[in-house]
C-alpha cells in the first residue's frame, strides 16, 4: 500500500476504526482518565481493554487465519495515535507489537492468543537485562528443568499483567517461556516512571514457567517484535505530540496578557509554527514508515524503517512537549494542568526501546552495512 | 497531439525519463549558476520543437495540457536529471496570467513568442521599499496619450539584464484606501531609453540579481493584462502550484547526495559527533518526503492545497541550510575556499552551495513572513 492509498482508504473503514477507537477513548474521560488512574496507583483499567478488543484493537496486525483482522502495522499505527492523543496506559502497543508479536510468529496456536486478542488477558514482555553498571547487557537469565533464574529489567505493564513472556537462556540456545504473575521465586521490584506506570524488575529464583519457543526462532521473532513496537510506539509519540500542540495552541488563544491573547504576539506565533511543522513532518514521516514496513519482509530493511520512525517521533515529542510547557508559563510547571501528563508520557516513550540519538545511530550504522554490501 | 493525462503515470515518467536523458545536453546537467538564454538556446530550440516549453500551459495555447499529478512528475524528472529550468518566467508566470486573464489579441500576440523565446522575461515585483511587504510596491504607471509612463524602481529583478520584457507590479492608484488595491499587471519592452539596468554582485560573486530603473520608461495601454488596479489579487492567484513546488525536496535532496560523498572521502564519517548530524540531516530530508508526498497526492486527487502548504518551504529550505553548513564542517581548513573541491573522483565546489541555500528562506516570501501566514491562516492565532 502507498502512501496515498492508506490516506484515500482512510475515508472508509479506516477512518471508522480510527473514530471507534477515539470515541470509546473520548467517552471514557480522554486525558482525564489517565490522571485519575495516575492518582490511583499507576495500573490501566481491564474493562477499557476489553472494551478496545471489542473494537479489534489488538488482533489488528495478526494475519486473519490467526485469528486476527491481518490489516498490518500501519493501521495498528492508526491504533497507537489514537492512544498517544489521550495518554491512556492500556498496553495496547505492547500488546500488538510486543506479545502477540512474538506468540504470533513463534506459537500462533496457543490459548493465550485468542485471549489477548479478546483483551482477556495482558501479557508483558521480559527480554532485557540490566548489567552491573545499570546498562542494558547481553541476556543471562536461565531456563532449566521447567524453571527460571536471573532477572530481567525494563518490563513495561508489570502492573496489572496476569503473566510475563520470558526470553531466556538454553544450552541450545535462546527459549521463549510463560511465567504466570504470582509464581512462586517471581520477585518484582517496581519502579515508578514519570507518567506513574511502572517499570519492573524482575528476578526469578527458581520460578516455573511454561516452554513455548525454542531456537534461534525465538531471537528472530524477538527482534521483528522489538522492531514493529519501536515503530508502534512512534506513532503513539505523534499522537501524543499532536494533541499535546492542540491544547497548547488552544492555551496560547484564550491566556491574555498585555491585554491581548499571548497568542497574538509574533514570538508566540512563530514558535507554535514550528511546533505544527515538527507535527506535521512526524506524522507524515512515521506514517510513511509503517506503510513502508507492512511492504518488506527482509528485517534488515525494515529495521533501519522503525529506527527512522523512532527517532523522528522522538525528536518531535521532546520539542513539542518541553515548549509546550514553556508557552503555557508558570501553570505548565503545575500537575493541575494536562499538559505536564503529555511531557511525562513522552519521557516514558521516548526511553522505552531506544531514543532518537540511538535509533538514528541504528539508522545510520544499518545503511552503512547496506552500502558495504553493495 | 498527445494527451498526456491519458497516459499511466508510469508510462509518462518513462517517457519524459527518455527525453532528457537522450537529448539533454550533458555539459548543462545540474548547471551551478542561471544560465544566460545563449547558453541554453540550442536545447529550448529542442524543447520547442517537441512542444513541451510550457507543460502546465492548455493544450490549445501551445503547452502540454498536464494535469497536477503529470506536472509534478515532469518536474521531478526535470530535476532528477538536473535539466535546467531555461529562462521560464514567461512560462511560468506571464503566459498563465495571460491565459486567465488576458485578452484575445494579448493571447495570439504574446503566448507563441513565450515559447519560442523570441521574448525573454523577467519579473519587476520587488523593490527597495517592498521586499516582504510587497503591496508597499511603489513604482508608477501613469497613463499619457495611448501609452502608460513608468517612474521607480525595481530590484532583485532576476536575469534582468539578459531580458527582452518585464512584466511588473505597478502602482495606478496612489489613493486607493488599501495598499493592496491600486496595484496594476503592466507588460513593458526593455529596450528602451528610460529603463536601465544595473546588476547586483552577491556574495558568490554571481550577477543574476538586477537592479531596474524607470525614468519616464513608455508600454502601450494594451500592454495591461487583466483590470486596472487588481494586479494583486490577479497575482496572488497565481502561486497555488508555486507554493508546492518552491517546498520539494530536490534541492536538500542533491545537497545531501553532496554532503555524503564529500564527508566520505574526507573521512569525516569517522567522526560519530558528525555522523549523528548526517543522521539528523538526512531523516530530516526523508520525513520531508513523506509531508511532500502528502501534499503532492492531495495535488493528485484534484484538492486545492491549503495555506499549510508553506510549510514543506520553511523545513526544506532550512534543512538546506543546514546541510550545506555540515559540508563547511566537513571541509574543515577547506571551509573557506572558493571552487571545487577534489576529493577522489568526486568534486564537490562547498562554498556554492553554502551561497546558493542562504537566499532560499528570504525568497518566495521569506520563512518568517511564510511564519505568519501559518500562524494565522493555519493556526488561527489572532492580531
Amino acid at each position: 500500500m502507498t502512501q496515498t492509498d492508506i490516506l484515500s482508504s482512510e475515508q472508509d473503514d479506516l477512518r471508522l476504526l480510527r473514530e471507534s477507537v477515539r470515541t470509546l477513548f473520548e467517552r471514557a474521560g480522554g486525558s482525564d482518565r489517565a490522571r485519575q488512574l495516575r492518582d490511583a496507583g499507576g495500573g490501566f483499567d481491564p474493562e477499557m481493554v476489553r472494551e478496545l478488543a471489542e473494537a479489534g484493537v489488538f488482533g489488528v496486525a495478526v494475519p486473519e487465519d490467526q485469528g486476527g483482522l491481518g490489516m498490518g502495522l500501519a493501521v495498528g499505527g492508526i491504533i497507537a495515535e489514537e492512544v498517544g492523543r489521550v495518554i491512556a496506559p492500556e498496553p495496547v502497543v505492547l500488546t500488538i507489537g510486543l506479545s502477540l508479536g512474538l506468540l504470533r510468529r513463534l506459537c500462533p496456536d496457543h490459548p493465550k492468543m485468542a485471549q489477548l486478542i479478546g483483551g482477556e488477558i495482558s501479557l508483558a514482555v521480559a527480554w532485557q537485562e540490566r548489567g552491573p553498571g545499570g546498562a542494558p547487557a547481553d541476556a543471562t537469565c536461565r531456563y532449566a528443568d521447567g524453571k527460571l533464574t536471573g532477572g530481567k529489567a525494563w518490563v513495561v505493564g508489570a502492573t496489572g499483567s496476569q503473566g510475563f513472556l520470558v526470553v531466556a537462556e538454553q544450552d541450545e540456545g535462546p527459549v521463549l517461556v510463560l511465567a504466570e504473575a504470582d509464581a512462586d521465586g517471581l520477585v518484582i521490584d517496581k519502579r515508578t516512571q514519570a507518567d506513574g506506570s511502572s517499570s519492573g524488575e524482575l528476578s526469578f529464583s527458581g520460578t516455573p514457567a511454561a516452554e513455548l519457543a525454542r531456537g534461534d526462532a525465538v531471537q528472530a521473532a524477538l527482534e521483528e517484535a522489538v522492531v514493529d513496537t519501536t515503530a508502534l510506539a512512534a506513532a503513539e509519540l505523534v499522537g501524543l505530540s499532536g494533541r499535546a500542540f492542540e491544547i497548547t495552541l488552544d492555551y496560547i488563544k484564550t491566556r491574555e496578557q498585555f491585554d491581548k491573547p499571548i497568542g497574538s504576539f509574533q514570538v508566540i506565533q512563530h514558535r507554535a509554527v514550528d511546533l505544527n511543522v515538527m507535527c506535521e513532518v512526524a506524522q507524515a514521516g512515521v506514517r510513511a514508515a509503517l506503510v513502508q514496513m507492512d511492504s518488506e519482509t527482509d528485517p534488515k530493511v525494515r529495521t533501519p524503517i522503525a529506527s527512522r520512525a523512532k527517532a523522528r517521533a522522538v525528536t518531535a515529542a521532546k520539542k513539542i512537549t518541553r515548549d509546550a510547557i514553556q508557552l503555557h508559563g508558570a501553570v505548565g510547571y503545575t500537575d493541575e494542568f494536562d499538559i505536564g501528563l503529555y511531557l511525562n508520557r513522552a519521557l516514558v516513550l521516548s526511553a522505552w526501546l531506544g531514543d532518537d540519538t540511538y535509533h538514528r545511530r541504528i539508522w545510520f550504522e544499518a545503511r552503512e552495512a547496506e552500502g558495504a554490501a553493495q | 497531439m498527445t494527451d498526456w493525462n491519458a497516459m499511466s503515470d508510469a508510462e509518462f515518467r518513462k517517457e519524459v525519463r527518455q527525453f532528457f536523458e537522450a537529448e539533454y545536453p550533458e555539459e548543462l546537467r545540474h548547471l551551478p549558476h542561471r544560465p544566460k538564454f545563449a547558453e541554453i538556446e540550442h536545447w529550448h530550440r529542442k524543447l520547442h520543437a517537441k512542444g513541451w516549453v510550457a507543460p502546465a500551459w492548455p493544450a490549445e495555447f501551445g503547452g502540454m495540457g498536464l494535469n497536477a499529478a503529470k506536472l509534478l512528475i515532469f518536474y521531478e524528472e526535470q530535476q532528477r536529471w538536473g535539466v535546467n529550468r531555461g529562462r521560464d518566467m514567461g512560462v511560468q508566470m506571464v503566459g498563465p496570467l495571460i491565459i486567465k486573464f488576458g485578452t484575445r489579441e494579448q493571447k495570439d500576440y504574446w503566448l507563441p513568442r513565450i515559447l519560442s523565446c523570441e521574448d525573454i522575461w523577467c519579473q519587476g515585483y520587488s523593490e527597495p521599499g517592498a521586499g516582504s511587504d510587497l503591496a508597499n510596491l511603489r513604482t508608477r504607471a501613469e497613463i499619457d496619450g495611448d501609452d502608460f509612463v513608468i517612474n521607480g524602481q525595481k530590484i532583485w529583478t532576476t536575469m534582468a539584464h539578459d531580458a527582452t520584457h518585464i512584466f511588473m507590479l505597478v502602482r495606478t492608484d496612489p489613493d486607493a484606501p488599501k495598499k493592496q488595491q491600486g496595484i496594476s499587471f503592466l507588460l513593458a519592452p526593455m529596450d528602451q531609453p528610460g529603463v536601465d539596468v544595473r546588476t547586483i554582485t552577491t556574495l558568490s560573486g554571481e550577477t543574476e540579481f538586477c537592479e531596474v530603473f524607470f525614468d519616464d520608461a513608455r508600454t502601450p495601454r494594451e500592454n495591461l493584462v487583466g483590470e486596472l488596479n487588481k494586479g494583486w489579487t490577479m497575482a496572488k492567484a497565481l502561486l497555488s502550484f508555486e507554493r508546492i513546488f518552491i517546498g520539494s525536496p530536490s534541492l536538500a535532496q542533491n545537497a545531501l547526495g553532496q554532503l555524503e560523498s564529500f564527508a566520505r572521502g574526507r573521512g569525516a564519517f569517522d567522526d560519530p559527533v558528525f555522523r549523528d548530524r548526517f543522521a539528523q540531516a538526512a531523516l530530516d530530508v526523508e520525513d520531508h518526503a513523506a509531508l511532500y508526498t502528502r501534499f503532492a497526492d492531495q495535488l493528485k486527487r484534484g484538492e486545492t492545497l491549503g495555506a499549510d502548504v508553506s510549510m514543506l518551504k520553511i523545513w526544506v529550505t532550512e534543512c538546506f541550510q543546514r546541510i550545506t553548513e555540515l559540508m563547511i564542517e566537513a571541509a574543515g581548513p577547506d571551509g573557506g575556499s572558493i571552487g571545487p573541491l577534489q576529493v577522489g573522483n568526486v568534486s564537490v565546489d562547498v562554498l556554492a552551495s553554502f551561497y546558493k541555500a542562504r537566499p532560499t528562506t528570504i525568497y518566495g516570501g521569506s520563512n518568517e513572513i511564510q511564519r505568519n501566514i501559518l500562524s494565522k491562516a493555519v493556526l488561527g492565532l489572532p492580531g
